[in-house]
């Protein structure tokens, strides 16, 4: 019987990702052909520096002085894609230091994932893991470390998926926990792909992550505003081994403003869980502690993206589909060149955001992906990313090598 | 020259155009001004005055006081009764500017014509010469010119589409003048033949009161005839003109061949036939690309279906160009395809001739009586047109056969010839 009179708190298992993706220009018709450079480097300056501004940098330094005060109790796990370490290098040395500083307390995890928060899991094994061993090696350059436990791009998970992270070595793979397969029971155990024999899948605990991601600002929420305390109360109601708590790490200061108080929740909130006993806990030392309690049967691809958690985010409509298929379709000829140039820009252009800005829903996520998106609308995105690949078609036929713009 | 004095009624006037219509306009009254004594009047006119050897008047200078010494001898004849105005011009229409009706705050008495106020005169102080009180527009303009033409002196009043008709007919009633009806556009060709609406209603009403009918194509008059019951007799087609370019070649920077489409992303220009066409294309040779050039109503589903069908990356679409991208656009194409549903002239197929590119045009356009040497279809027959594109890109002697032709046509094609045809209209009448 897991009702216990006193039941302990689950563990907190916190995971943050961080991301950047290079957005592309208005690559109108007559660029093609003629113009080898696809990416917006001046937005993508300016938009890497606001956000290594208001989150990056005060967000580490905030962790990391929550670790060391903690004396290492308080832990968790990142998850860096290699386009935003690019970045770093790129526009802000500071941040990958303050990065680098944070992995070296020795209480931060380092997530595996794909290069290029790109979607090939669906449409290429081989593509996805050249871009997981590319990112393997980038973390292992930069981080000194190997990861163990996978998180796909935007949790993009699905039975295969796990067999696959399996092969590939991992002993956790992270999902988002949907309704239609939860059915009722808790996603606060780590549980298993009915294809697998050891690998563990972690299922984010989709409310208690999104009151802090999401709800945290909005006045209009009954709950607001959301207490250190308060919130450690909701993590106790349910009992459970882990609460997974996953959310992008740009929620810290960029989704939430500093003027949210999320700042001072983070502040308050881990000292106190601690005071009072609470174990946090990074996905390896998850699945070493705990078991998987019950078969997680996920056929068709779930994320944690939009209401609808599965891949309508990138694949939604009639253009997002045509752009991916043709982007994946020209694979082996990009990988056949060994052109460098050429399979950078392609692997770039798989970024997922560009599909995602593509997106033709409305409501509260029409909103969500009109606000990341550089582009005046989603055919325009279309239009502009179409063009780009028409561009890069040309370059694969002519078989020779432009430089790409760094 | 000649002694025929004209007054001119025009509605989009360089800088202020929207499509096709203020371009003609100009062009013809610039090449009139060498044979006739024209004056011009428009709703709006921005600017110094050019010297194009007319007069320039617009609505939007004219003052109360303009307007006094005729104000007690004239009575509005044609909408005295007018009390809804639905205003909607499809082809025209902003994003969510659907039918708006606007009840006229200002009703008379039956034959009591309103004293023209500063606030009537307000309606010229526009940026939008369309916009949903286009309606209202359309007969302040028609009250205004009236009463200063009946302080000019002219001897023919000619007006250009139906913006202008109604005008034309004031005039008429007020000073005895004949009136001469010029159709560059109707509602037929932008809603399609089912269209009866009030706009459809002032054209026919336009048409009838006038004493000649100048369509822009014989294709053109025949739809006055069998859509709006036209007398034949009074009808005097003529083809625009097209204003001389310096043409140049560009290298395309890419291998494939170009299919070029100008024009509004409506229903009436047949862009969703293109895509068809292209597809046809695609299949039966790979290596060509298509350019729509334009925006409208129809962009997104556009969009949409060229995705659905796999076109992307080869089917381009620029949104609206200006002259000098459509210019490049023209310098690099191989073939020009103008699948109209109805189009009464069609300037843009003239352009791409001064340019030397191959049309393939729609039985359904008045341009096509110009280009004898271009290839044909009806614009439904995706297929024929599709076989028609390849053959182009295929067999260079057709090419070059097909563009030769086109000089002919279009050596003709001048303002200076359309005026001379117009001028004759007004010799009958006077």
């Amino acid at each position: 019987m897991r009702i216990a009179k006193k039941r302990a708190t689950p563990s907190p298992c916190v995971y943050f990702q961080v991301h950047q993706p290079y957005r592309l220009i208005e690559y109108d018709f007559f660029c093609i052909g003629d113009h080898p450079g696809y990416e917006n480097d001046w937005l993508n300056a300016e938009m890497f520096t606001k956000v290594a501004e208001k989150c990056y940098l005060p967000a580490t330094r905030l962790l990391r002085g929550l670790v060391e005060e903690s004396g290492g109790r308080f832990r968790f796990a990142l998850s860096m894609t290699g386009t935003v370490l690019e970045q770093m290098e790129e526009f802000g040395p500071a941040v990958l230091e303050a990065f680098r500083g944070l992995a070296a307390t020795g209480a931060v995890e380092i997530l595996g994932e794909t290069y290029h928060h790109s979607l090939a899991s669906l449409y290429s094994p081989a593509e996805f893991r050249r871009q997981v061993e590319l990112h393997r090696e980038k973390i292992r350059s930069l981080f000194g470390v190997e990861p163990r436990v996978l998180r796909n791009t935007e949790l993009i998970y699905c039975n295969a998926l796990a067999e696959e992270a399996e092969r590939l070595g991992y002993s956790g793979v992270l999902a988002e926990s949907v309704p239609w397969l939860l059915r009722g029971r808790s996603p606060n155990y780590l549980v298993r792909a009915p294809n697998v024999t050891t690998i563990k899948t972690f299922l984010r605990n989709t409310g208690l992550s999104d009151d802090l991601a999401f709800r945290f600002s909005d006045r209009s929420w009954k709950e607001y505003p959301v207490t250190p305390r308060k919130f450690l109360g909701w993590l106790r109601r349910f009992g459970g081994d882990l609460v997974n708590l996953f959310m992008d790490f740009e929620s810290i200061g960029e989704h939430q403003w500093r003027d949210t108080g999320i700042f001072r929740f983070w502040e308050r909130f881990v000292p106190l869980a601690l005071r009072q006993g609470v174990r946090f806990v990074t996905p390896s030392e998850a699945v070493e502690q705990f078991e998987a309690v019950h078969e997680y049967d996920c056929h068709a691809p779930t994320s944690w993206a939009d209401q609808e958690r599965d891949l309508s985010a990138w694949l939604g409509n009639v253009m997002q589909q045509e752009a991916a298929r043709k982007l994946h379709a020209i694979e082996s000829a990009v990988l056949a060149t060994e052109d460098a140039g050429l399979l950078r820009a392609w692997s770039r252009l798989q970024c997922s955001d560009h599909l995602y800005y593509m997106s033709t829903k409305g409501g509260t996520d029409g909103m969500v992906h009109r606000y990341f998106s550089p582009f005046r609308s989603p055919y325009h995105a279309y239009i502009y990313f179409m063009n780009t690949l028409a561009d890069l078609q040309i370059r694969l036929d002519r078989g020779r090598t432009s430089p790409v713009a760094a | 020259m000649t002694g025929v004095r004209v007054l001119m009624l025009g509605w989009e006037f360089p800088p202020l155009v929207n499509g096709g219509l203020g371009v003609a306009c100009y062009g013809l009254a610039k090449a009139l001004a060498k044979k006739v004594r024209l004056q011009v009047m428009v709703p709006k006119v921005d600017g110094l005055p050019a010297d194009d050897g007319f007069s320039l008047l617009g609505m939007n200078r004219v003052t109360p006081g303009d307007l006094v010494p005729a104000g007690k001898h004239y009575r509005y004849e044609s909408f005295a009764q007018v009390e809804h105005i639905p205003v909607s011009l499809p082809a025209y229409a902003q994003a969510g500017g659907g039918l708006v009706e606007r009840r006229m705050a200002r009703r008379r008495k039956a034959g009591e014509f309103s004293r023209t106020s500063d606030e009537q005169l307000a309606v010229f102080q526009i940026d939008d010469l369309y916009g949903d009180d286009l309606g209202l527009k359309v007969l302040e303009f028609s009250k205004v010119v009236a009463m200063l033409a009946m302080q000019r002196d002219f001897d023919v009043v000619h007006a250009h589409d139906w913006m202008t008709f109604l005008a034309g007919v004031e005039v008429k009633r007020a000073t005895h003048k004949p009136f001469v009806a010029h159709l560059h556009s109707s509602q037929y060709d932008r809603v399609g033949p089912e269209a009866r609406d009030w706009i459809y209603e002032l054209e026919r009403y336009g048409m009838e009161e006038a004493d000649r009918v100048i369509p822009v194509s014989r294709y053109t008059g025949r739809i006055l005839v069998e859509h709006y019951g036209i007398d034949v007799n009074k009808l005097r087609p003529v083809h625009n003109g097209v204003d001389p370019v310096i043409r140049y070649r560009s290298r395309k920077k890419f291998p494939e061949k170009l299919v070029l489409f100008l024009g509004r992303l409506t229903s009436q220009k047949g862009p969703e036939f293109f895509l068809d066409i292209a597809a046809r294309v695609l299949d039966r040779k790979p290596n060509v690309r298509f350019v729509m050039a334009g925006t409208g109503d129809r962009f997104m589903e556009l969009i949409e279906s060229g995705a659905y069908r796999g076109l992307g990356g080869r089917f381009h679409f620029t949104g609206f160009l200006g002259k000098e991208r459509v210019h490049e656009l023209l310098s690099m194409a191989d073939v020009y395809c103008m699948p109209s549903v109805s189009e009464p002239f069609g300037l843009s197929a003239l352009e791409a001739a001064q340019f030397g590119i191959p049309a393939v045009l729609s039985k359904q356009s008045g341009v096509s009586e110009v280009l004898p040497g271009a290839l044909k279809a009806d614009f439904w027959d995706t297929e024929l047109m599709a076989r028609h594109i390849v053959d182009l890109l295929d067999d260079g002697s057709l090419r070059a056969r097909v563009a030769g032709r086109s000089q002919a046509g279009l050596a003709a094609a001048t303002w200076a010839a359309a005026a001379v045809k117009v001028a004759a209209v007004y010799e009958e009448l006077t």
